[in-house]
């Protein structure tokens, strides 16, 4: 957790794009948040019965954990927007971008209870992982 | 029937594997929620999954009970939960990620 789930039209974003933008998503949501990256996943798929387009030919469905301001979740939101649009060259208008705020208490990552916010210092030390993972 | 999303990623889990989780979680739910299982299997396809921006080999399972469960009791179904999936598919705890949540507020 965080979990970004992109949803995209067949063939919109092509093979060589999807690591990009995962890079790009990971960077945006360490640097907005201080989360280290062990912590982010970003799944790609197309025409995703699961999480409908809509009018979008893009939809990034972020899952982050309860805690972030509006903010940052508009930074969030942006950053990454753009991010699909330049890797991607889907039109800004035609992507979607939602964060939902999860409880970090109701996930279990690494067999432990996630940390809050800020406390993850603590929770990669009793890991013995660095924030890469590696 | 109690919803459960299972997000795997391609070639990851073998379809005799994939049978014995939907087994397992179904009984899983049954037990700890008083439903069975509707169970959502979800495949990220090849080259499509990234974890801290390298391939990824994680699993995100998500359980949404139909009533709020304290903390203790969700903490308890979460080890249970990651223990079997664990088991059965030879992913380490760092390659599991589980989420009980609370009901959709109505």
């Amino acid at each position: 957790m965080p979990l970004y789930s992109c949803n995209a039209l067949p063939g919109a974003i092509d093979d060589a794009a999807k690591p990009k933008i995962a890079a790009d998503i990971t960077r945006i949501h360490c640097d907005v948040t201080g989360a280290p990256p062990i912590f982010v996943h970003a799944f790609f798929f197309e025409d995703a019965p699961h999480q409908p387009l809509d009018d979008s030919k893009a939809f990034l469905f972020g899952s982050i954990r309860a805690g972030r301001t509006d903010d940052q979740k508009a930074q969030i939101a942006d950053q990454m927007r753009q991010s699909i649009h330049t890797h991607a060259g889907i039109p800004l208008e035609d992507i979607k971008v939602i964060t939902q705020d999860t409880p970090a208490k109701w996930v279990l990552e690494g067999g432990e209870i996630m940390p809050e916010p800020g406390e993850e210092a603590e929770w990669l030390k009793r890991h013995h992982r660095s924030e890469s993972g590696d | 029937m109690i919803p459960c999303t299972c997000i795997v990623q391609d070639g990851q889990i073998s379809a005799e594997s994939e049978a014995t989780l939907r087994s397992k979680l179904d009984a899983f739910s049954t037990k700890a929620f008083g439903s069975s299982a509707e169970i959502n299997w979800v495949t990220v396809p090849a080259a499509g999954g990234f974890t801290a921006s390298k391939p990824s080999t994680s699993s995100i399972v998500s359980i949404r009970p139909s009533a709020p469960i304290d903390q203790e009791t969700r903490a308890t179904l979460l080890h249970e939960l990651c223990g079997f999936w664990t088991a059965e598919t030879g992913q380490t705890l760092n390659e599991i990620v589980g989420v009980i949540s609370d009901p959709m507020p109505a």
